[in-house]
């Protein structure tokens, strides 16, 4: 029982980082129907400037949480600047353009690829711990840094959900992602709607990678392999869904967690393949998916 | 350009390439040529499915299949480089018409993200199996000795027997079913074209050539390990279809020339691959939409349409 609740907490922290991973795909994807391979990147470049600039700022004699606070708003800047340039750059021309925009990213990511590793070196590093000590649940052992790190991501994904629901901006962002013509017909500002979607992912994919950088290790491609479980979490749960995306995510997260725990790391991987397959064949739309 | 002068031109290209094939002597460059060959057929096969709006990018994953399938023949069983390969692309062929019978029943977006996690998959599944090296890969693929000296011509031969056949594809009644299914799929439906099935073919026969691709590259390296068959080789297949010119057979082949002789000298001078692949994709999606054919079309029609107009003042 014990290790099952200690499981169960495991896979709600991994799942707490694929869900801010995954509530920006589908939103990218809701709001301007493109598929985002660079959003790995923009995970990969705030978690790598906290890993960065936390270590001399520490050193410097600033208290280890004043220095995270500073490291991270450095770090979800530099993000949110990236993010701002690529679709000023790029997927502004691309919008509604599913393979246009798909090659553009893969662009970005290779191009990105190349820049990180050239900045940063190919080197992981490590983050000095924040918040020390561990506190029981139930039986369950958990560091507070990873309690603080599912407690941010639930929160954000809590607020998100409300704010899509209650706020202007929320409303807008659905109306575009069901029918754009008709939201612009009724006055929504298309342009900038899709902006400051794109915004928004890209926040959540920067505070992801902040909240990440203290719990894991650091490097240039640390991006990719999030992608991958965010991108198969929303087709489990339906492109453009926002409670799928979440449900999705929690269900790779169980998986991978209790599969590695009884099996091994890399059955654990094709069994969440063989999951998608078995999603896809009853439901070509993933489960809350409306395509 | 019109049809025939079309027709030529290609004969006249791959006449050269095979000349070229077989007098090549300098070690290097014969490697470089090979190289340039079986991405030229790589990046063919993705613009052939990319013909039907569909993005394979399990493209990796059934180059991979290939390769893994002729290396495990050539080294476990003794079968011989010819059967090997054939084996290949029919072994790519058959998975591939299995993915895609379940994936194709989604479109768009899934396709191609299943397709991504598909090669991610397979990545993983070679290395659980010690038959196939595990994650170091297996080594000592090597074809008969008797054939050494050829396997630059016997590369180019097949690659070029392979694309004069997707040539043929793309502009028979069947590759004008592609179009309609891109254009509008339900339209073809009501004609009663069973496009799901003409789909499961044509992914399916593009995947034979990346299969193929995948057992010349084994062959040819004679090493290989699943990190040569991550997504990135899907991606750089792109790269070369986007260089190119999406739109014309000869994109995709242009495209690996350009592309993967640019990267050997980049190589040379210790440049970085990711940042050159990326950038050229980058600069011909905003810049060149129609890829480096396209723009020397526009220039050379352009061109004609001024010289017109200098004869048109002179009468």
């Amino acid at each position: 029982m014990q290790t099952f609740i200690q499981l169960g907490a495991t896979a709600l922290q991994i799942g707490a980082v694929y869900i801010l991973f995954s509530l920006g795909l589908t939103l990218i994807f809701g709001v301007m129907r493109i598929v985002n391979f660079v959003h790995g990147h923009i995970f990969a470049v705030a978690a790598l400037i906290v890993a960065y600039i936390l270590p001399p700022l520490a050193a410097g004699g600033l208290s280890a949480p004043v220095a995270y606070v500073l490291a991270s708003i450095a770090g979800i800047a530099v993000a949110l600047g990236l993010g701002a340039l690529l679709y000023f750059f790029g997927f502004r021309y691309f919008q509604r353009d599913l393979v246009g925009s798909f090659i553009l990213s893969i662009g970005f990511v290779l191009l990105l690829d190349g820049v990180l590793l050239h900045l940063f070196g190919g080197a992981v590093r490590g983050v000095p711990e924040i918040f020390p000590g561990r506190v029981s649940i139930a039986g369950a052992q958990i560091t507070v840094q990873r309690l603080f790190l599912c407690a941010v991501a639930l929160v954000m994904a809590g607020v998100l959900y409300w704010a899509l629901g209650h706020t202007r901006l929320g409303k807008a962002l659905r109306a575009v992602s069901y029918d754009h013509e008709a939201a612009m017909m009724v006055g929504v500002p298309y342009a900038r709607i899709a902006f400051l979607g794109f915004m928004i992912a890209s926040l959540l994919a920067a505070i992801a990678g902040v909240l990440l950088a203290p719990v894991t290790i650091v490097s240039p491609v640390i991006g990719t392999d999030y992608l991958i479980k965010g991108f198969i979490a929303v087709i489990i749960g339906g492109l453009g869904s926002v409670p799928g995306a979440i449900l999705g995510s929690l269900f790779v997260a169980s998986i991978e967690t209790f599969g590695s725990y009884y099996l091994d790391s890399s059955y654990a991987t094709l069994a969440i393949f063989g999951m998608v397959i078995v999603v896809l064949l009853f439901w070509p739309k993933g489960v809350l998916g409306r395509g | 350009m019109d049809k025939r002068t079309d027709t030529y031109l290609m004969v006249l290209i791959a006449a050269g390439a095979l000349l070229l094939s077989l007098f090549l002597q300098d070690a290097y460059l014969r490697s470089v040529l090979n190289v340039m060959a079986i991405s030229a057929l790589l990046a063919t096969s993705l613009r052939f499915v990319m013909l039907m709006g569909e993005l394979n990018f399990a493209l990796a994953a059934f180059t991979g299949i290939g390769a893994y399938c002729a290396g495990y023949l050539n080294t476990a069983l003794d079968v011989p480089f010819g059967i090997g390969v054939l084996l290949a692309g029919l072994v790519a062929a058959l998975a591939s018409a299995a993915f895609g019978a379940i994936t194709l029943r989604a479109k768009g977006p899934y396709f191609l993200l299943i397709g991504f996690a598909f090669t991610e998959a397979v990545r993983v599944a070679y290395s659980k199996f010690g038959a196939l090296g595990g994650t170091s890969g297996m080594v000592g693929i090597f074809p008969a000795r008797a054939l050494d000296d050829w396997m630059p011509f016997i590369v180019m031969c097949v690659v070029v027997v392979l694309l004069v056949a997707f040539y043929i594809a793309e502009h028979s009644d069947f590759g004008r079913i592609l179009f309609a299914i891109r254009e509008n799929e339900d339209v073809a439906r009501s004609v009663g074209i069973n496009t799901y099935l003409c789909k499961v073919i044509a992914i399916s026969g593009a995947c034979f050539a990346a299969g193929v691709a995948g057992g010349l590259h084994a062959f040819v390296n004679n090493v290989i390990s699943p990190g040569d068959f991550s997504y990135l080789l899907a991606a750089f297949a792109l790269a070369y279809v986007k260089v190119g010119g999406e739109g014309y057979f000869l994109g995709p082949i242009v495209g690996a020339v350009l592309l993967v002789a640019l990267s050997s000298y980049a190589l040379g001078l210790g440049g970085d691959e990711h940042f050159l692949y990326g950038g050229a994709i980058i600069i011909a999606v905003l810049l060149m939409p129609k890829g480096v054919l396209g723009a020397a079309g526009y220039l050379r029609s352009r061109g004609t349409s001024a010289k017109r107009r200098v004869d048109a003042n002179a009468h």
